[in-house]
């Protein structure tokens, strides 16, 4: 049996739900142990909470290094992987500005891709297992699920018993 | 200076007789709050209310499309290129002016979700995803034109860059192969871009569905809750989008305009022809917005809450802005050709103003320079829905008299005189039908599919607008949540 419980505390606004994180810090609840949903972003500095890490930024920028690179090969590359080079208008064969053009898109696109795979490696989508949600959330309520000990489920829940919050 | 702020609160109270101002401010969207859970009701209930008439309509495009786009371009597959109008010397039809219209109309989508979320323009928040839609529904219609172009559409992977037997090796240094590469890269963002703030609501829809729309949306939603980490992925990832596709939507249209300015043909060498075109772009674009707009506002449960007098002035104003850039393109793109001196495009200049199609040539002007110029500068008219989506139809009828001008026309008066003669297209009108119907029951079955409004975008904003006393006056003032 597990030595901790899952609480949830569902809130109608964000200043009370900050005066709870707030409570569950002074209880020595680390913020690991705890996971708010809501129904809109919500900024990190609202809720004293740390800021959440992403790595969709990184992959971006990753992606669009992949992509000037396949344009470069596209471009430069291709070219002479045939044996018969196609010289067009005597033009020659690879040249730099409508080059520039096949590196600016393989870029731009290869580092919104790379955005959105970050988006979805990096929040596990899709993931449909059943997990902590409550569908109120959607209704612009907030949801804190948090880890604690089970020795002290009374204290929290007689702590939001005082002030009126729901504890589920 | 001292002044307090008080937020713009669900439950704030408008009935004190002091707050006439508060009376005013409600008329704004972001000042006039609902629950979320009652939002998410209006939504929901626009999506799955119908009545008979939007099935009569739904049916007739649907015919439509079964007709003039699928059976036509079924037909001109099986026949061949024959069957069209095109012929020397207008190599390119109407197949190419579709192209270019539709293009343009997917150009508001990213300019009003992506520029003005980058300027955190607040106006923009309930029309970004019905703007985002005309996006990607556009540029179908646009790659589907270019195919119905192509003729033998089995062959068309020989655009791509893959080895083959033939030794064929797709030619980098051709404006087509750039379209190639820069309509795919702007249907497969744009499309994404639609995508990601959809999320949300799309978890919102399946919290409130059941049956088969639930399945629908679940699988939709990925499983999306709103935890810190997911808010922080997909916000970044749009922030990211948003600056991303700007250039590339400016590249899409300039690269267009580099399919005829790369030609040194009377008409279409010009320099200025990427930015007149992605204008031009901009133009038909916003038009086709308040076309849009006005139509949801019209037809759909609950719209007028959402979309209201602010959002069509707005747009007013910017079409207007639009008008002004895209005249002063215009004139330089045609007084540099007029005063160019050579013999051609002159002769093309003459032929314009007093040859078969000029009658296109002064719609072109009247509609696309002069009447948005003098109508939109009344804010009468800019907040009335049906006179701005009058005006933006006007517009895209203009537009499109510019696009037949440029691509068939220009082909047509050339260097070789013997060879002019008039561009009459055949099923390509049927299949230029079909296009429009196809982009109309797209919009359609979305609006029964999808929520129109982004409302987790709506709640946000109105999150962060408050009233700012100073003195005896209270004042709008908006905050920063990122």
């Amino acid at each position: 049996m597990s030595d901790t419980t899952l609480l949830l505390a569902v809130f109608e606004e964000i200043d009370p739900a900050a005066n709870a994180v707030e409570k569950l810090h002074e209880m020595n609840i680390a913020d690991d142990d705890i996971n708010i949903i809501s129904g809109v972003p919500i900024a990190h500095k609202m809720l004293g909470r740390p800021h959440p890490w992403t790595n969709v930024s990184k992959l971006s920028l990753g992606g669009a290094f992949v992509g000037f690179c396949v344009g470069l090969f596209l471009n430069f590359g291709t070219p002479y992987l045939y044996a018969d080079t196609v010289s067009v208008g005597g033009q020659y064969v690879t040249p730099v500005p409508p080059g520039l053009i096949i590196m600016f898109e393989m870029t731009m696109l290869f580092a919104m891709l790379s955005a959105f795979l970050g988006v979805l490696l990096d929040s596990s989508f899709p993931n449909y297992r059943p997990l902590e949600y409550v569908a109120e959330v959607s209704d612009g309520k907030i949801a804190i699920f948090f880890r604690c000990p089970n020795g002290e489920k009374q204290k929290i829940c007689g702590c939001a018993y005082k002030t009126r919050r729901n504890i589920r | 200076m001292t002044a307090t702020a008080k937020p713009y609160s669900k439950s704030a109270k408008t009935h004190d007789a002091h707050h006439e101002d508060e009376h005013d401010m409600k008329q704004y969207l972001m000042y006039d709050p609902k629950p979320r859970g009652e939002m998410n009701r209006m939504v929901m209930e626009s999506m799955t209310t119908t009545s008979w008439k939007f099935w009569v309509v739904f049916a007739i495009l649907g015919v439509l499309v079964a007709t003039c786009f699928v059976y036509a371009w079924g037909y001109l597959i099986a026949e061949g290129l024959g069957v069209a109008g095109v012929n020397r010397p207008s190599y390119w039809g109407i197949f190419l002016v579709n192209t270019v219209f539709w293009i343009g109309i997917s150009h508001a989508g990213t300019f009003i979700s992506a520029i003005l979320r980058v300027f955190k323009a607040e106006f923009r928040r309930p029309f970004t995803r019905a703007a985002e839609l005309m996006t990607t529904f556009g540029l179908i219609q646009a790659g589907a034109s270019i195919f119905m172009h192509l003729g033998r559409v089995w062959l068309s992977y020989w655009l791509l860059p893959i080895p083959n037997q033939r030794m064929l090796w797709p030619n980098f240094h051709s404006p087509l192969m750039w379209d190639l590469l820069a309509i795919t890269t702007y249907i497969l963002s744009s499309t994404i871009y639609l995508f990601m703030p959809l999320i949300p609501d799309l978890a919102m829809a399946r919290d409130r569905s059941t049956g088969w729309r639930k399945t629908f949306f679940k699988i939709l939603a990925l499983g999306f809750r709103g935890t810190e980490g997911e808010w922080r992925h997909l916000t970044t990832a749009m922030n990211i989008f948003a600056f991303a596709i700007i250039p590339v939507m400016f590249s899409v249209h300039t690269i267009v305009s580099w399919d005829f300015a790369m030609a040194m043909r009377p008409g279409w060498s010009s320099s200025v022809f990427g930015p007149y075109f992605v204008l031009g772009a901009l133009h038909s674009g916003m038009g086709a917005v308040a076309i849009v707009l006005f139509i949801m506002r019209l037809t759909m449960k609950h719209m007028d809450y959402f979309i209201r007098k602010e959002h069509f002035d707005a747009l007013g104003k910017l079409m207007l802005i639009v008008t002004f850039a895209y005249t002063y393109f215009f004139f330089n793109d045609y007084i540099l050709q007029w005063y160019g001196g050579d013999k051609w495009t002159d002769a093309l200049l003459h032929w314009l103003e007093e040859g078969p199609m000029s009658w296109m040539f002064y719609q072109l002007i009247l509609f696309n320079l002069v009447i948005p110029a003098f109508t939109l500068w009344n804010k009468k008219i800019r907040q009335t829905p049906w006179l701005l989506a009058l005006i933006g139809f006007i517009i895209n009828i203009g537009m499109y008299w510019e696009r037949y001008l440029i691509v068939p026309v220009m082909l047509t008066i050339n260097r070789a005189p013997f060879t002019w003669k008039l561009y009459q297209p055949n099923i390509e009108i049927f299949l230029t039908i079909g296009t429009f119907a196809t982009f109309l029951f797209f919009y359609m079955l979305a609006s029964r599919l999808i929520p129109l409004i982004p409302v987790w975008e709506v709640e946000e904003g109105q999150m962060t607008h408050s009233l700012r006393k100073v003195g005896k006056a209270e004042l709008p003032t908006i905050s920063e949540f990122e």
